[in-house]
C-alpha cells in the first residue's frame, strides 16, 4: 500500500512536470531541455530554508517555487535572442551549469545529496494524505495551463509559436510572452520540486540532469505536445512503466539503460509515426512540429 | 503633403553583398510609391530593415516624428508600421479570423493580469477587434473564409489575408511585399481598390511588385532599386523610357 501511495506521489509530481513542461515546449514553442534544473531549485531551495532557516515547510515551498520562477530569467532571457536547436544548448548549458554547482557545494550536501528534509506532514496516514494534496495541486496545474492557453492570450502564443517575426511585425510583444511562459513553467516546476523534497526528505543532483529532461520530453510527445490532457496521460505511463518493468526482477546493470534505451525508442517513434502523441487530434506536435514535420515527411518519403 | 516614414543614409550589408547603400527615401501621406528593380537590387531588404527584421549598419529611419531604427520591430509596428510578407507568412494552425485578430491595435490577450481583472476592457477590445476584422475580410472578399485554417487557402487568398492582416492595425504606413503575386481576375481589382482606399484615408503606401502594369495602375510615383541603391524615382513610363534602367531590369550590369 505504501508503495502504491509513493507510485501516485511520483504521478502527481510528474504530472505537474509534464504539463508545465508542456506549457514551454509544446505551446510556446520554446525549445528549452532545461526543466528539470527549476525542479532541482526548487527541491534545494526549499529543503536547504526549511534546514538551516528552520522556516516553516509550507512557507519553503511557496518561497522555493518563487526563487524557481525568478531564475527562470537563465533560460528566458536567452530565449530572446536564440531559438530552436541554439535555445536547446543554451537551455542545456544552463541546466548543467547549475547541476555543477550543486555538485560542488558543501551546504548543497554536494553529490550525495541533500538529506533529511524535514517533510511537510506526519502521522499515519502521511502518504495518504500527501497524495490527495498533490492530486490537488496536479489538477489545479493542469487547469491553470488550459486556462493560459485558450482564449486571447492562448491566440498570442500559438501565433508567435507558428511564426514570431510575423507576431512581432504586427505589433505584439513576444518578449513578455516568452518571459511569462517560462516563470509560470519553471514555477510550476519549482513547486514540484519542493513538494518532492518535504516528502521524500532526499533528493540527489543526479535526479535532475538530462535523463529527466528526457523522460519529462518523453511524457510530452507521448501524450501529445500542445494538448491538455496529453502530459497527463504521458506521465502516468511513463511513471507507471519503469515500475511495472521493476517486477520482471532485471538485474540493476540492466533495468537502468533499459528506461533510457525505452525513452529514446517511445520519442522517435512518435515524432515519426504519431508526431500528435496519444490524445492529439490529425494537426498538432505543438512546438516539436519543426521536428515532427520533417521526421513525418522523411517517413512519407520512404513510403513512396 | 507630410513624411510620415522618412529613411536616411541608410545603409546595411551582409559581407560583401550591400543590401542598402546609402538609401534616402519618404513615403509621404496619401501617397503610394511601387518599390521596383531586379531580383536581389534589395526592396524586401528595405522593407525588413524599416519595419525591423534585421538592424541597419548605419543611417536612421523616422515613422512620423519618432526615430526607430534601434526599436524592436513590435514597438515599430505600434508607432505606425504595419507590412505584408512575399510568402505571405500565416499563422499556419489558426483560423483566418484568428490570423486577423491578432493583429489588432489593442489586443485583447495582451496580457495575463489584464485578462484576470479587467475581463470587460477585454471583451470590448475583443468585440471591437471581431466587427473590425469582419469589415476587413468584406473588403478583401473572403468574409466567407473566415473559419478556415488561414494555411489551407489558396496563395492568392492568403495574400488578401495578408493584406487584411497589415490593415487591422491602421498604421500610417503600409508596406506591401509583392501584393499581387499568385492574385488574379476579381481579387486583382479588388485589392487595388483596397490600396487605393487606404491612401486615400491618408496612409503612406509603398508597394513591392514585378507586375509593373500594377505599379503602373497604381502608383503615385515609382522608386526604382538595384544592388541596394535608389537609381531613380519617377513615373514607370518616365522609368521604362530610360533604357538603361530598363537594360538593368532585364539583367545588365552596373553603370559604373
Amino acid at each position: 500500500m505504501e508503495y502504491l501511495l509513493t507510485v501516485m506521489v511520483l504521478i502527481g509530481i510528474n504530472v505537474i512536470l509534464a504539463t508545465s513542461f508542456n506549457l514551454i515546449l509544446g505551446y510556446g514553442g520554446l525549445m528549452s531541455v532545461a526543466h528539470p534544473i527549476f525542479y532541482a531549485i526548487g527541491a534545494y531551495c526549499s529543503g536547504l530554508l526549511a534546514i538551516h532557516l528552520q522556516i516553516p515547510v509550507p512557507l519553503s515551498i511557496l518561497i522555493g517555487a518563487g526563487i524557481a520562477m525568478v531564475l527562470s530569467f537563465g533560460v528566458s532571457l536567452p530565449s530572446l535572442r536564440v531559438s530552436g536547436d541554439y535555445l536547446v544548448i543554451a537551455s542545456i548549458g544552463f541546466q548543467l551549469g547549475i547541476l555543477h554547482v550543486i555538485n560542488n557545494l558543501e551546504f548543497t550536501g554536494a553529490a550525495g545529496g541533500l538529506t533529511n528534509i524535514p517533510v511537510l506532514n506526519e502521522g499515519p496516514s502521511r502518504s495518504l494524505v500527501f497524495v490527495l494534496l498533490i492530486a490537488v495541486v496536479a489538477a489545479c496545474a493542469v487547469m491553470l495551463v488550459g486556462w493560459i492557453v485558450e482564449g486571447d492570450y492562448g491566440r498570442a502564443i500559438t501565433a508567435m509559436r507558428n511564426d514570431e517575426e510575423a507576431f512581432s511585425a504586427l505589433g505584439r510583444n513576444a518578449m513578455n510572452i516568452k518571459i511569462v511562459l517560462f516563470a509560470i513553467g519553471s514555477g510550476m516546476a519549482g513547486l514540484a520540486g519542493a513538494l518532492y523534497a518535504h516528502y521524500f526528505a532526499y533528493v540527489t543532483p543526479e535526479q535532475f540532469g538530462i535523463f529527466t529532461s528526457a523522460a519529462l520530453l518523453t511524457m510530452v510527445v507521448v501524450g501529445g505536445a500542445a494538448t491538455t490532457w496529453g502530459p497527463l496521460v504521458g506521465a502516468v505511463l511513463l511513471t507507471t512503466l519503469p515500475q511495472a518493468i521493476t517486477f520482471l526482477g532485471l538485474p540493476v546493470s540492466i533495468m537502468a539503460p533499459l528506461q533510457g534505451v525505452i525513452y529514446t525508442t517511445l520519442v522517435i517513434s512518435f515524432l515519426f509515426a504519431r508526431p500528435q502523441g496519444l490524445t492529439g487530434g490529425t494537426r498538432g506536435g505543438g512546438g516539436l512540429e519543426a521536428w515532427s514535420a520533417s521526421a513525418a515527411f522523411r517517413a512519407r518519403r520512404r513510403a513512396e | 503633403m507630410s513624411a510620415i516614414v522618412r529613411v536616411e543614409d541608410l545603409h546595411k550589408s551582409f559581407g560583401g553583398i550591400v543590401v542598402a547603400d546609402d538609401v534616402n527615401l519618404s513615403f509621404e501621406a496619401g501617397e503610394i510609391v511601387g518599390l521596383i528593380g531586379p531580383n536581389g537590387a534589395g526592396k524586401t531588404s528595405l522593407f525588413n530593415l524599416i519595419s525591423g527584421v534585421i538592424p541597419p549598419d548605419a543611417g536612421a529611419i523616422f515613422v512620423e516624428s519618432h526615430r526607430v531604427d534601434q526599436l524592436p520591430m513590435h514597438h515599430r509596428a505600434r508607432i505606425g508600421l504595419a507590412r505584408t510578407w512575399q510568402n505571405t507568412r500565416m499563422f499556419h494552425s489558426m483560423s483566418v479570423i484568428d490570423n486577423l485578430l491578432i493583429a489588432t491595435r489593442r489586443y485583447p490577450g495582451e496580457s495575463l493580469a489584464r485578462i484576470l481583472f479587467r475581463r470587460r476592457s477585454v471583451d470590448a477590445f475583443r468585440q471591437e477587434a471581431t466587427e473590425k476584422a469582419m469589415v476587413l475580410l468584406e473588403r478583401v472578399g473572403l468574409a466567407d473564409k473566415m473559419h478556415e485554417m488561414a494555411i489551407e487557402l489558396s496563395y492568392g487568398q492568403q495574400k488578401r489575408i495578408g493584406l487584411a492582416r497589415a490593415l487591422m492595425s491602421d498604421a500610417a504606413c503600409l508596406l506591401l511585399d509583392e501584393p499581387m503575386a499568385g492574385v488574379e481576375g476579381q481579387a486583382y481589382e479588388t485589392i487595388i481598390r483596397v490600396i487605393r482606399e487606404e491612401a486615400q484615408a491618408g496612409r503612406a503606401v509603398c508597394v513591392v511588385e514585378h507586375n509593373i502594369s500594377f505599379i503602373r495602375d497604381i502608383s503615385d510615383r515609382t522608386v526604382f532599386m538595384f544592388n541596394g541603391c535608389v537609381l531613380a524615382s519617377g513615373s514607370v513610363d518616365e522609368l521604362t523610357r530610360d533604357s538603361q534602367l530598363t537594360d538593368l531590369y532585364f539583367g545588365g550590369e552596373h553603370p559604373q
